[in-house]
């Protein structure tokens, strides 16, 4: 067979049902009165009878218009169950007279069988064949109870959402045992509206209402009839449905308020971590990014203000200016540019005569220079020693001191003890000056081989410094009086750590430091050399040993770059002529290093403008912040 | 096998696997809650098929009267002892209102087939209860057939004894009831089965949830 297609189907049904209602048997007292209540007096009948559960039902009559008949036993109700062809009327089984009701219990309740219905007065009947009717025709199920609902969703737009409403079947259908079998109707209205909405029947305990729209009131009630069944039980009572607000999206906002806190806080943090130079934590947080690292440079003397001052030397700022050289110093990487791997060889400027005469020079009389050194900085102490042309160890204007120091160090050393070694610290109250001491001061010095340090034998005029071939230094025997000096100083120094020692040393280190050289530097000597030297000992590394020991309190390991902490503790002994001393400055600040034997070569001449565009000398960092005006 | 689909496409409100009987390859035993459930289903199905067709006859044949008084003498299957109440139904042995069911479904195989013919010729029935009509006997045949299912299978699971299996053969059913309905007008007919399918419905609703009492119930 065919089936139809169901919507037609539907439609069909749900036409002859609304049809069929008026014509349900058992339907039949209200419709059949209504057609007798105009014309004739109103007879006695029955007004309704109802099943809630199907497994009772009760009957409701009235005397119409026979008033007289309205007192309690004055109609008797009798009715025909026909579940034989030999019944018999029966009395109401049970009567409540203040409702005009006839109750019918489970006794006597059948379903499938028809009752007729019948009134009884004194000696008339009052009988109506449309009275008659099945069981299960007249059931009204209570309404649903438990009805609540929850919300499903919020459309985007926040103008409408969707409902779920639930409920529970009426306790008295027993709908567990499958005696009945129900199906549900929602119906809803906004508030203060006449017309209800009704959704489609289901057999469910639950369902959805969709499109409610925010900020209205809905009225919500449901009813309930047995399926494939005409009569729907009494609604339920409404409850009310109302969205007012959609939930804001305040939890957006308070997460990106607590980001946006939180970076500031980090910020915050960092920046005083930065301003209180916690060092410690500034390298956690602020790694120091590791700067080029060009062997032999010691990236701390390049800090700023060095740099300033270095340029100023070069420039000859303050010292009438170097010649013409000086203006190719000072580029934008002086140092680099001045790097040169040239050990040999320098162009203009002096030369050192004779390497091995500088060397032996510094080495061989260390005592008498540094005694001559002592002595002339010991003059100088006093006062300031501004165009003696001597080699004063102290001088007040430090940064001319270093200038002569850088000057030294640019020039060809020549090895002559007495000038190598500054003593800077009876010239320097100054925390920079003594740590230039000049370690050459006293007794033989043996340099030792060590390639720890490049003699600049040279400056070129494009700015190159010439470092001599690696040669061995010696170290100093008698250092220890210039060490010691040194040492004061540098312990004096120790505990700061200016930025002109620092200065200095960085000059000195830029200028002395070969890093291709021959040799002269090496790592460790670099490494020396370029770490701030609590003493600035720098040139003074000419004797290793005796400041190895002392420093060791005062300088960390890479201190005082010209001091070999770690080289080896034995002297060193082959001469080289790789370092002058700076013997004096002349007015042009630039460094003489070949002075006259008489003249004291401390590097102490730190106002003494340089004659000789080339001295050959050497600078401790010290001298070189004096060099500078 | 073949009934079965049958039977299983009648069915337009549950989707499943078609019905097996012997754990075939390809097709998946049900469950004795879930053919219980397609018979239910069925017989919702075809009592609500009756109750349009009542309701159809009344619209067209507009009885004024309420005729329900003189229908309950002339319905052929008064003389099938029916529980009349839920206690009743409930009170009655499986078997028992097994064998109710099926006697029900029985007797009303050819008088269906009958008023479906009767129907046909009638000019001012449409097609539309044309169609209904031979959907209605046809569904009696398949419920019937998917009733007989169910009994198997609870004598299977033995749920309930061997005893219900003489209905076999309806014919032997028919025989005392030939009689009667013929006797039946369509308006009768159509009232007393639309009585017939409900108390089918309902007793096989008791049945289901007595036995496998698990969602639905």
């Amino acid at each position: 067979m065919a089936d139809s297609s169901p919507s037609t189907n539907l439609l069909l049904l749900l036409l002859i049902s609304s049809l069929h209602w008026l014509f349900t048997p058992g339907s039949a007292f209200l419709i059949d009165r209504d057609h007798n209540t105009s014309s004739a007096p109103l007879e006695p009948h029955f007004t309704e009878c109802i099943s809630r559960e199907q497994e009772t039902f009760r009957c409701w009559w009235s005397p119409g218009s026979y008033h007289n008949l309205s007192s309690p036993g004055a109609l008797r109700v009798f009715y025909l169950k026909k579940d034989s062809p030999t019944s018999e009327w029966k009395e109401c089984p049970e009567y409540i007279h203040s409702n005009r009701e006839c109750f019918f219990d489970v006794n006597h309740t059948s379903v499938w069988i028809p009752y007729c219905m019948q009134l009884r007065g004194e000696n008339v009947t009052y009988f109506n064949e449309d009275d008659c009717f099945t069981v299960e025709n007249i059931v009204r199920p209570d309404p649903p109870v438990s009805l609540s609902w929850t919300l499903l969703n919020i459309s985007p737009s926040g103008l409408s959402y969707d409902v779920m409403v639930n409920w529970e079947p009426p306790p008295s259908a027993d709908v567990d045992a499958g005696w009945m079998r129900i199906e549900y109707e929602i119906q809803y209205r906004e508030r203060n509206t006449t017309n209800w909405e009704a959704l489609e029947m289901q057999p469910h305990t639950q369902q959805t209402i969709y499109g409610l729209h925010i900020g209205k009131d809905y009225e919500v009630h449901i009813r309930c009839r047995m399926v494939a069944f005409t009569k729907f039980g009494e609604f339920s009572d409404s409850i009310f449905i109302e969205v007012t607000e959609i939930p804001t999206k305040e939890s957006p906002i308070p997460l990106t308020l607590v980001l946006v806190l939180g970076i500031v806080g980090i910020l915050i943090l960092i920046m005083l971590i930065v301003i209180t130079q916690q060092h410690r934590l500034m390298m956690v947080l602020l790694p120091p990014v590791p700067a080029p690292k060009i062997k032999g440079i010691d990236s701390e003397l390049l800090k700023k203000g060095k740099l300033d001052e270095l340029n100023f030397i070069l420039t000859g700022g303050g010292m009438g200016g170097l010649p013409t050289y000086a203006p190719d110093f000072y580029q934008d990487e002086p140092w680099v540019e001045f790097i040169e791997v040239d050990g040999e060889d320098g162009d203009s400027g002096e030369r050192e005569d004779n390497r091995a005469s500088d060397t032996q020079r510094l080495l061989g009389l260390p005592h008498p220079v540094s005694h001559h050194m002592n002595m002339g900085c010991s003059n100088a102490i006093s006062f300031p020693d501004d165009d003696s042309g001597r080699a004063s160890c102290y001088n007040p204007d430090l940064p001319e001191q270093d200038t002569l120091m850088l000057m030294a160090t640019l020039l060809p050393g020549q090895p002559e003890e007495e000038e190598a070694s500054f003593d800077v610290e009876e010239r320097a109250p100054a925390s920079s000056e003594r740590s230039l001491v000049q370690t050459q001061t006293g007794g033989p010095q043996t340099w030792v081989n060590t390639d720890f340090y490049a003699q600049v034998s040279n400056v070129m005029p494009s700015g190159g410094v010439v470092l001599s071939p690696g040669q061995q230094l010696r170290i100093q025997e008698s250092t220890s009086a210039t060490e010691e000096e040194t040492q004061k100083g540098k312990e004096d120094e120790d505990s700061k750590e200016t930025e002109e020692q620092k200065q200095k040393e960085l000059q000195f280190q830029l200028l002395v430091v070969d890093p291709e050289g021959s040799g002269y530097t090496t790592e460790s000597n670099v490494r020396q050399i370029s770490t701030p030297p609590s003493s600035g000992e720098g040139y003074h590394t000419i004797h290793p040993q005796p400041v190895e020991t002392k420093p060791a309190a005062t300088m960390e390991d890479n201190q005082s770059p010209y001091i070999l902490p770690d080289s080896p503790q034995s002297q060193f002994f082959s001469p080289v002529a790789d370092y002058t001393v700076v013997q004096e400055l002349d007015s042009h600040h630039s460094l003489l290093l070949n002075p006259p034997p008489n003249q004291s070569p401390p590097p102490c001449l730190p106002q003494h403008p340089l004659k000789a565009p080339m001295p050959v000398g050497y600078i401790t960092p010290d001298l070189l912040g004096n060099l500078s005006p | 096998m073949l009934v079965c689909l049958v039977f299983c496409g009648k069915l337009t409100t549950v989707d499943a696997a078609p019905l097996c009987t012997n754990a075939q390859a390809g097709c998946h035993v049900l469950s004795l809650a879930n053919l219980f459930d397609r018979v239910i289903q069925h017989s919702a199905r075809m009592h609500g098929i009756s109750n349009d067709l009542h309701s159809e006859f009344e619209v067209y044949f507009l009885p004024s009267k309420n005729q329900i008084g003189r229908v309950s003498r002339n319905c052929h299957t008064s003389s099938i002892l029916t529980p009349n109440g839920k206690e009743n139904a409930q009170r009655m042995a499986r078997e028992e209102l097994t064998e109710v069911i099926l006697k029900l479904l029985v007797a009303w195989r050819d008088p269906l087939w009958h008023f479906h013919q009767s129907m046909a010729h009638h000019h001012d029935f449409n097609n539309f209860s044309s169609n209904k009509s031979l959907e209605m006997s046809d569904m009696v045949h398949e419920l019937r057939k998917g009733v007989q299912k169910v009994v198997e299978k609870m004598q299977m699971l033995g749920i309930i004894s061997n005893s219900v299996s003489n209905l076999a053969s309806p014919e032997a059913l028919l025989a005392s009831d030939s009689a009667e309905w013929r006797l039946m007008k369509d308006y009768d007919l159509l009232y007393c089965f639309r009585r017939d399918s409900n108390k089918v419905q309902n007793y096989l609703k008791i049945l289901k949830c007595r036995i496998v009492p698990e969602h639905g119930c």
